[in-house]
């Protein structure tokens, strides 16, 4: 119980100041231009990039369709996946294929960041497990490496630096549904404690306040 | 000012009984109204972890079917804590040595929640 008490005290003032952070209280949205800067920072996305994905969308958009199918017949080979995709695979499918040419159109803005916000968010709210995000960002990544090689390989330079780019998008796309991932994943934890202890939300952050400096 | 008046039903609790050691009116939010409490102890934590042990306290008196609650009674090695509500907004906590008289001290918390109360 003592435990559960100070992890959830941590999970309150991790959430502050993370809010804090992005400039965002708990109840508001987070600062997607922050999240946006905060991602690429990490990911290594450069305005050379964003425009070297656009260009490259040309040649690699006509094999995204065939990129998503494999996607989803790999998932249906994955029991733990498949489960999640009964009855659903169809429109999946197509929110598949238009988020992977998004990769290659832009712009990579706030807008997109509160898009891949959502997904993180939505993959909580259906009980998806953490490492299907990390999981299926491989196995796309492993798709469009192929479709670059076999578009570019013929010119070593410029392959490397799409795939650089392709590795700079679908790394920030993953960093942003992290964030939010966790961060639903926290809001929805503490929200269970709270209903459970009957403690309101006023409560628990003047105990984690009390508590700030443990 | 009402300030005054819980510090004064709270130093008359406290002198009420050579047993108790200290008390304090805590909103139901864990924020401290009132206290007369030894500078060692923080009013912040006294306060939120008061009102939130009452809370637990009434979830736990509803799951366990034993009705409202009335007072939510902890026994510790150096002594007591007792807290219970005055009014509906209000916790009244109280600090008591390990050989409190618990009967008396129940009798005057009781009192004095119910003073706390008209004056809130």
């Amino acid at each position: 119980m003592r435990s559960t008490i100070r992890r959830l005290f941590q999970i309150e003032h991790r959430i502050m100041i993370e809010n804090k952070l992005r400039g965002t209280t708990m109840s508001m949205a987070p600062d997607y231009d922050k999240l946006t800067v905060y991602a690429k920072s990490f990911s290594g996305m450069t305005p050379e990039l964003e425009a070297l994905l656009i260009e490259t969308g040309k040649k690699i958009k006509p094999k995204l369709a065939g990129i998503t199918e494999n996607f989803y017949d790999h998932l249906l080979t994955i029991p733990e996946a498949s489960t999640f995709l009964e009855g659903r695979v169809e429109s999946l499918k197509t929110t598949h294929q238009r988020w992977l040419e998004g990769l290659f159109t832009g712009p990579y803005d706030r807008t997109y960041t509160e898009q891949m916000y959502k997904v993180g968010d939505v993959h909580v709210k259906v009980n998806l497990p953490v490492e299907f995000m990390a999981g299926a960002m491989t196995l796309i990544n492993s798709r469009l490496i192929e479709s670059v090689v076999e578009t570019f390989g013929d010119d070593v330079k410029r392959c490397s630096q799409v795939l650089v780019a392709v590795n700079a998008i679908t790394g920030m796309s993953l960093l942003i549904m992290q964030q939010s991932y966790q961060e639903a994943s926290l809001a929805e934890e503490l929200e269970k404690f709270l209903n459970i202890s009957g403690m309101s939300r006023t409560l628990f952050a003047n105990l984690a306040s009390a508590y700030k400096n443990d | 000012m009402r300030s005054d008046m819980l510090t004064s039903i709270l130093t008359e609790l406290n002198g009420s009984s050579a047993d108790i050691e200290a008390s304090g009116v805590i909103s139901t939010d864990g924020l401290m109204m009132a206290a007369v409490l030894p500078a060692s102890l923080d009013e912040d934590r006294v306060g939120a972890m008061s009102a939130a042990m009452l809370s637990l306290g009434d979830r736990t008196a509803q799951e366990l079917a034993r009705g409202n609650l009335e007072q939510v009674l902890i026994k510790g090695e150096a002594g007591y804590v007792l807290m219970t509500y005055a009014g509906h907004e209000a916790v009244l906590t109280v600090l008591a040595k390990p050989n409190a008289k618990l009967g008396l001290i129940f009798l005057d918390v009781k009192r004095a929640a119910a003073s706390i109360a008209e004056h809130l």
